[in-house]
């Protein structure tokens, strides 16, 4: 009970202390300050990002694009949390996220941030309407699940349904294709209704065809849910479609 | 949620953690099993021991005897006090016992204890050992009409008319008439009264022999040699004994000699039919019925070796070889006056033991211990001891057999604690890039954590109740099971002539179950941990590069 009040806590102090923040940039749903990050290889230090500043307006659909190695994905991986910078700062609707203690980064990961990833990443175990519902089983705890769980599913259905996948809500991902499995982790990114969806080169994987209805149903939740979209892609064509592009040579935005 | 939803999809699609836990089943079904013959055997072991020793005994050591029994009782009441529920007084000495069985003579060492019939039964579990129905509710030297167990097949009062009526027949045909046949009795009668009358000018002049054996000589010969082949050792004095008209005839007929009750095994023999291994039956030497002959050593300073007869009133069977083998009882005060424990001058009685019974839960050691300063052993010379120190070396043999079982079974499962942590291992390794989604869909440390505890508490939890089940069942059926390994294998599992017991005993102890389950669950639960540990440490990022 304790640190569901902390997480309600944190939610109230996000939206209180962004306010002041959103008078001063006041359409920017994220930005990024002077970020490095360099990795250990075999005990050689490889940088990756070497000071990116950028700045995600709200409602936008920003692509990141580079060369591999480029740091894209780490980019985005900083972005959402997933890994901390060795320097510089990461904003979320006006409140400095990097430093966040790890409960509440995983807290907004799991409600403000939709994730999708090249390989999809679905829980090879469960169902498609399960792993579409997974980030609503993360975020509660059993009891709560279970009076919600009718309200979740229903979510999950429309989801699903949206993406085109209303008759394969039973299936393991096994039996699924490509891009039935990326429309499932749409869906899946989008359950807890976020407002900035991060997608680590969601066409990669997938073939023009199957791309491109991924790409569709993409910008058609984005109406609908009123998305901020940071995606890293190698697709001309879906960085022209974007509204903001930005280019990343060498760990440092050209 | 998703804990449970993922342990419980990870348990039923990976049956190689099943297998691993099949360790831990085998483990926790073995150890219940032998627990629960471990604990039988020593129960029943413990209540045959126990048996026929009484709580305490205070005995004289060697061939010495306890004088002046009441002042001692007396003082081991004051002792005791409201730990006492009974005492009772017994002579207990080694004897040979005699008979015969098939016209051959049988001898065999016995322990002869005298016991008062009144209060030995209160001390000591002694009633319902016995064979006749009668006898288990009131103990009797004087032999039965009827009455005794079925599987002694014919005893008591009509089996020694019986035996008696072939007996004269056989004597008859022979022309050794015995001396209480009624016919030669009447017979002997008409003669006498023909002597006497002198009826008729003829006169049956019967010789008399050259010399007259020394009659009392006669008379003690004739009664220490019953039996009906010994008897015809006797028959040559027969023909004198009709000269004697004021010795009483001992007719079987119609007496016995003071009752003994006798160990099942002194008197049976267990025998294999060697048809059907499995028909085991037992071969009576001697019955209820029968006349035995005990030889004994009185006490005092010269030792004199006496002979009595005694009639077997009934068999003492507390399946404790040990005691059946070697134990015979007789009258207390018989015993005494044979084996000369009575002073001539004050007419007091004396004893070898004093046998007492202490109330439920009293504590044996301390009741010991108060008698041996009442009594110590500097003076009185006397061993003083509770029945678990007369047994001590069988009962702390089976308790370190016991220990040793367990410390060794648990290891066993404490082995497959470690195939359930190679076994989680390779599962994290193999699940390390779905704990990377699940961290980067928000789901903390801990809670990746517990899916892998979870999933070792319910495989924990299957394994160990599987194996309970398995265990009980295998308890309850354990003699259904040794009777199929003995079919299958022709090889006997359970031999019944070699244990104390007819059938396997078990005793579950719901305490030692839960103690092994617990156990076993742990075991599994602390053998995630560190598997567990090693999934929640994972780095999202890394985790999701992992190929």
């Amino acid at each position: 009970m304790n640190s569901v009040h902390k997480l309600a806590e944190a939610d109230n102090q996000l939206e209180t202390s962004s306010a002041p923040a959103l008078r001063v940039a006041r359409n920017m749903a994220a930005r990024v300050v002077g970020l490095t990050k360099s990795y250990r290889k075999n005990k050689v230090e490889v940088p990756v990002l070497k000071g990116v500043d950028l700045e995600i307006e709200e409602g936008k659909f920003t692509a990141i694009v580079g060369q591999s190695g480029s740091g894209k994905s780490t980019l985005l991986h900083l972005l959402g949390t997933l890994d901390s910078p060795d320097s510089g700062e990461v904003w979320y609707e006006g409140q400095r996220i990097d430093c966040l203690p790890a409960r509440q980064r995983e807290h907004i990961r799991n409600k403000q941030f939709g994730l999708i990833f090249q390989f999809y990443h679905l829980l090879p175990e469960l169902t498609t309407l399960e792993n579409v519902m997974i980030p609503r089983m993360v975020e509660c705890g059993f009891f709560r699940f279970w009076k919600e769980k009718r309200e979740f599913k229903q979510r999950a259905i429309e989801l699903l349904d949206k993406v085109g996948l209303s008759h394969r809500l039973h299936h393991k991902p096994s039996q699924l294709s490509g891009g039935e499995m990326q429309r499932t982790a749409i869906a899946r990114a989008l359950i807890s209704k976020p407002r900035l969806l991060l997608a680590d080169e969601p066409t990669g994987n997938l073939d023009r065809q199957n791309g491109e209805i991924v790409m569709d149903t993409l910008m058609k939740l984005r109406q609908d849910e009123e998305l901020t979209i940071v995606m890293v892609t190698h697709d001309d064509e879906i960085a022209e479609s974007a509204d903001h592009v930005v280019r990343l040579v060498d760990g440092r935005v050209a | 949620m998703y804990k449970l939803l993922l342990s419980w999809r990870y348990l039923k699609t990976r049956f190689i953690a099943l297998a691993s836990i099949v360790s831990v089943t085998l483990g926790v079904a073995t150890m219940i099993v032998v627990n629960s013959v471990m604990s039988g055997f020593s129960n029943e072991m413990k209540s045959r021991l126990h048996g026929i020793l009484s709580d305490v005994e205070i005995r004289a050591s060697g061939f010495n005897e306890i004088t002046d029994v009441e002042h001692n009782v007396q003082i081991v009441k004051q002792v005791l006090a409201d730990d006492l529920e009974s005492v009772t007084c017994v002579v207990q000495v080694p004897g040979l016992l005699n008979f015969s069985f098939n016209e051959k003579q049988f001898s065999q060492p016995i322990m002869l204890i005298g016991i008062d019939d009144e209060s030995f039964g209160d001390v000591c579990e002694f009633k319902p050992f016995l064979t006749n129905a009668t006898n288990r509710s009131q103990v009797s030297f004087d032999l039965r009409e009827n009455g005794y167990d079925e599987s002694l097949g014919y005893a008591g009062w009509d089996y020694r008319r019986e035996k008696e009526e072939n007996r004269i027949a056989v004597h008859r045909m022979l022309g050794e008439p015995l001396p209480y046949d009624p016919m030669y009795l009447a017979q002997q009668a008409a003669e006498q009264a023909a002597i006497t009358g002198q009826a008729e000018g003829q006169t049956h002049f019967v010789p008399l022999p050259d010399q007259v054996p020394d009659l009392n000589q006669l008379a003690a010969d004739n009664e220490i040699m019953p039996g009906t082949e010994l008897d015809r050792s006797v028959t040559g004095f027969s023909e004198h004994s009709k000269y004697m008209p004021h010795e009483p005839i001992f007719n079987p007929m119609e007496k016995q000699y003071t009752g003994l009750i006798m160990g099942m095994a002194i008197a049976s023999r267990k025998v294999i039919d060697p048809e059907d291994e499995s028909n085991i039956r037992d071969v009576y030497l001697v019955r209820p019925g029968d006349d035995v002959q005990l030889n004994l050593f009185t006490f005092g300073e010269r030792p004199v070796p006496i002979a009595e007869n005694f009639t077997v009133v009934d068999f003492y069977s507390s399946n404790m070889h040990e005691y059946d083998s070697s134990f015979c009882f007789v009258p207390l005060s018989k015993l005494q006056s044979l084996l000369g424990l009575i002073n001539p001058s004050n007419a007091s009685r004396s004893v070898t033991g004093i046998q007492i019974r202490l109330k439920e839960g009293a504590d044996l050691d301390m009741a010991r211990d108060r008698l041996s300063t009442m009594f110590p052993p500097e003076v009185y010379m006397w061993s003083i001891q509770t029945w678990q120190d007369t047994q001590r070396p069988l009962l702390s043999a089976v308790n370190m057999e016991v220990t040793i079982l367990n410390i060794l079974l648990f290891l066993i499962i404490a082995v497959a604690g470690f195939g359930i942590l190679a076994t989680f291992y390779m599962i994290v390794v193999e699940k390390t890039r779905d704990i990377g989604i699940l961290k980067a869909l928000g789901a903390p440390s801990s809670g990746v954590m517990s899916i892998f505890l979870n999933y070792g508490l319910s495989l924990g939890i299957v394994g160990t109740s599987v194996g309970i089940t398995l265990g009980l069942l295998f308890v309850w059926n354990i003699n259904e099971i040794a009777a199929m390994i003995e079919w299958m294998t022709g090889q006997e599992v359970f031999d019944q002539t070699i244990y104390y017991f007819s059938e396997i005993p078990t005793s579950i102890e719901p305490m030692m179950v839960v103690f092994v389950g617990l156990g076993a669950v742990a075991i599994a639960v602390l053998a995630s941990v560190l598997p567990a540990l090693r999934a929640a440490r994972l780095h999202p990022v890394e985790a999701l590069r992992y190929e």
